[in-house]
């Protein structure tokens, strides 16, 4: 009985919490005189699929780390200095593709030295992630300033979209398929990692690795092996979101928070939300990708521009108070020594 | 008969420990090979050197005729040895086919994917084969410890293992499962396989295992056929000395009641009463023992008695006073002692070392914090003091919990509850996964403590030792006392019947 009546006061909880922000958003649709066909709309979703970039490729890659035990919270840092990299390498060279791919191995060398750093050292991994993230965000500023004397970059190249010719011309989803390159990227990598970690061996062993490492080093796998590679990859598919977003601008803004502003802790938020599924994360990274979208739009409205900019982010506290029975991996978190008895 | 495993002079030295000294083991092939001996008398060492975890400092492996070297668990594994841990090395939230295949998982699509199909198919013919009955498609958290291990076998089994090594395989298990396994062992040697399996209960010994070597000191002591000992004969050889198997207790007077349990009743998480209407009493200079199977309840019950719940009706009245909710630190403080089931859990903070787990539980007590000060050099003696008492090895106040045996750590519990002078000791499962010479020790204590005139609960699911120890019993049964009997005069049938909840006499309860 009182397994019950907690549950139904568990429902109520969520269900009160959920109304309350349906409510919050309807009096600012009210206020600002937005319409639901502003959100239904093209442009809109268009818009909510280039922001989704950088926080869903950090989402995934931020899943395979913390599958394998290792929590990746220096997304935040990966992104910014792929976004920093990737401009200036198309200032050096003056190709966007080659920008992109300075950006993913700025991002994967800051992987590998935080691999090193709580693999091989041990370090505690969310220290290490913090540092990484502070190390970037001191970075990226700087070095912009080093070389083009302000914290912004000049404006470069960019990404232009390519419409898929028919589908485009769809009534709303057509923009999914008039989209930049980064987009149609995230959609294969999204299906691709959701592949890797169900259907192949490596997929188990990163699950194992992160439940249990143990049992996978007893079973003949290398447990290390199997963090590196994860680890790595997460700075890989992290430098794709923020060389993908940064591209498709054309510009780094350093001051502040960086251009990449906490999206790299909302990807955190998104793959906890979504379970570890790359699939649900993606999902969730568009409500929040949405939000910020909506936030933007919402902003010409009357009410204090600095008040609709945490829309986002008090959603992110509603959703995971509401949510909140996300599994982590048993063993994130912990360092695993081969021997070890 | 040919043999499986020769093990031949055997030498393992750790820094400052000599673990194994010249040990020999013959295993013949489709036979049960039982390695006995008691906590610390390196049979878990030898084994791990024959599964490659360990590489011995001296000495021959020899594997179906050919002498071998293992540098690691794959190689062991490819040349058919597998080994089950007594903590089991499973992937929760997967399932057993997906635990059984890790890290040899079949492929298809030219090593793209995994087969999870064939995985599944393969794991079920297996479990068929064996006779093990496991659902390969359930997720090993949601299965029961002995289908746990019997996954476990199927993990070794699928790589080809010839020969098992079980390491305390019964220490998890419910007395049903134990019997499962045993029959299980049985399955197995009839296709030929071969059983190694460690264990310090004599009883086991005897009846799963063909052969019995006996390991005492990182020494063997001698093999012999199960069907040509006893158990007195193989209790010497692993202590050295002989040991009392049965439990002598002498008369002593009984005191004044100092406990009242008067129909306590508490729901479980599940919303079925997990202890409904329990009366009882407990006198000074008296064992009330509990028997029962567990998870009837007992562990429940306790939690009323020692204050980590309170009961939803009922009362409890300890030496005059009502205590029913009474907290935890009161009760310490009013000269309740527990010694709790499960040491890992509640009796000790395994990274802590001796002196901080001395302190526990007497944190607030002034002679070792002297106002919200702890005195150390006070805990460390009190924690040499114990040691020395209750014979705890290694004799270091500064060893980790942890780095100790079973039977060490259950020692330093038992010695710091019994110096804090209680007038009622409450002990579940005080001698459970303890070898003979402390469960020894540990019954000596208890029965001292009844001489001196202490009240004692008794929880613990070994028959023997409840009935040995125990002045009155009660049997319980779905969270209710089905009974309670004089222990001499019961018999073993009555009792069975009891623990599944039946009257012999007349009619179910």
């Amino acid at each position: 009985m009182a397994e019950i009546a907690q549950r139904l006061k568990r429902r109520w909880l969520e269900l009160a919490l959920v109304s309350a922000l349906l409510l919050a958003l309807g009096v600012l649709f009210e206020t600002t005189g937005l319409t639901l066909g502003d959100v239904i709309s093209k442009r809109f979703l268009g818009a909510t699929l280039r922001l989704s970039v950088p926080i869903a490729f950090a989402a995934l890659g931020g899943i395979f780390a913390e599958k394998s035990g290792v929590i990746n919270i220096g997304l935040e840092g990966h992104l910014i200095i792929a976004a920093f990299a990737s401009i200036a390498g198309v200032i050096l060279t003056g190709s966007v593709w080659a920008g992109f791919l300075a950006g993913v191995l700025a991002s994967t060398l800051f992987a590998v030295l935080f691999a090193v750093v709580c693999i091989e050292f041990q370090a505690d991994q969310v220290i290490a992630g913090l540092a990484i993230w502070l190390v970037a965000l001191g970075l990226g500023p700087f070095l912009s300033t080093v070389l083009y004397g302000s914290v912004n970059t000049p404006q470069t190249g960019s990404f232009q979209a390519i419409a898929i010719p028919g589908l485009a011309s769809l009534p709303v989803i057509g923009a999914l398929f008039d989209v930049t390159p980064p987009v149609y990227l995230l959609y294969v990598a999204v299906i691709g990692c959701w592949y890797v970690l169900n259907h192949t061996a490596f997929g188990r062993w990163v699950n194992a690795s992160g439940e249990n490492p143990q049992a996978l080093d007893t079973a003949g796998i290398d447990v290390t092996r199997v963090r590196y590679v994860s680890v790595i990859l997460s700075g890989v598919l992290a430098g794709i979101g923020g060389a993908g977003y940064a591209l498709s601008i054309g510009q780094f803004t350093g001051s502040g928070e960086t251009m990449i502003g906490g999206r790299g802790f909302i990807a955190v938020v998104a793959y906890l939300l979504g379970n570890y599924n790359p699939i649900g994360a993606f999902l969730s990274t568009t409500l929040f990708a949405g939000l910020q979208t909506l936030q933007i739009q919402l902003q010409t409205g009357v009410l204090p521009a600095s008040l609709v900019q945490t829309v986002p982010y008090i959603t992110v506290i509603v959703v995971l108070a509401a949510v909140g029975h996300t599994r982590t991996p048993a063993a994130a978190g912990e360092h695993y020594e081969s021997g070890d008895e | 008969m040919t043999t499986a495993v020769q093990l031949d002079g055997i030498t393992k030295r750790f820094p400052g420990v000599l673990a194994n000294d010249d040990v020999d083991l013959t295993v013949e092939q489709g036979t049960v090979h039982a390695l006995l001996g008691e906590n610390g008398a390196g049979k878990t060492t030898l084994m791990n050197i024959l599964y490659g975890l360990y590489e011995p400092t001296d000495g021959r492996i020899v594997v179906d005729g050919d002498e071998r070297s293992f540098e690691s668990p794959r190689a062991a594994i490819d040349a058919g040895i597998g080994m089950i841990h007594q903590h089991f090395m499973l992937v929760e939230p997967m399932t057993v086919a997906e635990n059984v295949t890790l890290g040899a998982e079949p492929r298809k699509w030219g090593g793209l994917a995994v087969d999870a199909d064939a995985a599944v198919r393969e794991v079920a013919a297996l479990s068929e084969q064996y006779g093990l009955d496991v659902d390969p498609t359930a997720p090993v958290e949601t299965l029961s410890v002995g289908v746990q291990q019997r996954t476990e076998i199927l993990k070794a089994l699928y790589r080809g293992a010839d020969v098992l090594i079980l390491d305390e395989p019964t220490a998890v298990l419910t007395p049903q499962e134990v019997e499962e396994l045993l029959s299980i062992f049985d399955h197995l040697t009839d296709q030929g396989k071969t059983i190694i399996f460690i264990t310090h209960k004599l009883g086991e010994a005897m009846a799963a295992a063909d052969d019995i070597t006996v390991l005492r000191d990182g020494q063997t002591i001698g093999s012999i056929a199960a069907d040509d000992t006893s158990r007195e004969a193989l209790a010497e050889m692993m202590v050295g000395r002989e040991v009392l198997l049965e439990i002598e207790r002498p008369p002593v007077e009984t005191g004044s009641t100092l406990l009242t349990v008067k129909n306590v009743s508490t729901p479980s998480q599940r919303g079925v009463p997990a202890v409904s209407d329990v009366s009882f009493s407990a006198h000074a200079g008296e064992i009330f023992g509990i028997a029962g199977v567990d998870g009837n309840g007992q562990r429940e019950l306790i939690e009323l008695l020692t204050g980590l719940s309170t009961p939803a009706s009922g009362s409890i009245v300890f030496d005059g006073e009502v205590i029913t909710h009474a907290s935890r630190r009161e009760r310490i403080e009013r000269g309740i002692a527990y010694v709790p089931e499960d040491r890992h859990a509640q009796g000790l903070v395994m990274p802590f070392d001796l002196v901080e787990n001395g302190l526990l539980g007497n944190q607030r007590t002034s002679s070792f914090a002297n106002a919200g000060r702890i005195d150390w050099a006070a805990c460390k003696e009190h924690a040499s003091s114990i040691i020395e008492e209750y014979d705890v090895r290694p004799p270091n106040p500064s060893a980790s919990a942890e780095s100790l045996s079973g039977g060490n750590q259950q020692k330093f519990i038992v010695g710091r509850e019994l110096a804090r002078d209680p007038t009622l000791l409450i002990a579940t499962h005080p001698t459970r996964g303890v070898d003979i010479g402390s469960t020894e020790f540990i019954h000596e204590q208890l029965l001292a403590l009844r001489e001196a005139g202490v009240a004692v609960v008794l929880v613990s699911s070994k028959l023997d030792e409840v009935r040995g120890l125990s002045d009155r019993m009660a049997v319980m049964h779905d969270g209710m006392f089905v009974d309670t009997v004089d222990p001499d005069a019961v018999t073993e049938e009555e009792l069975g019947l009891l623990m599944a909840g039946e009257h012999p006499t007349g009619g179910e309860q």
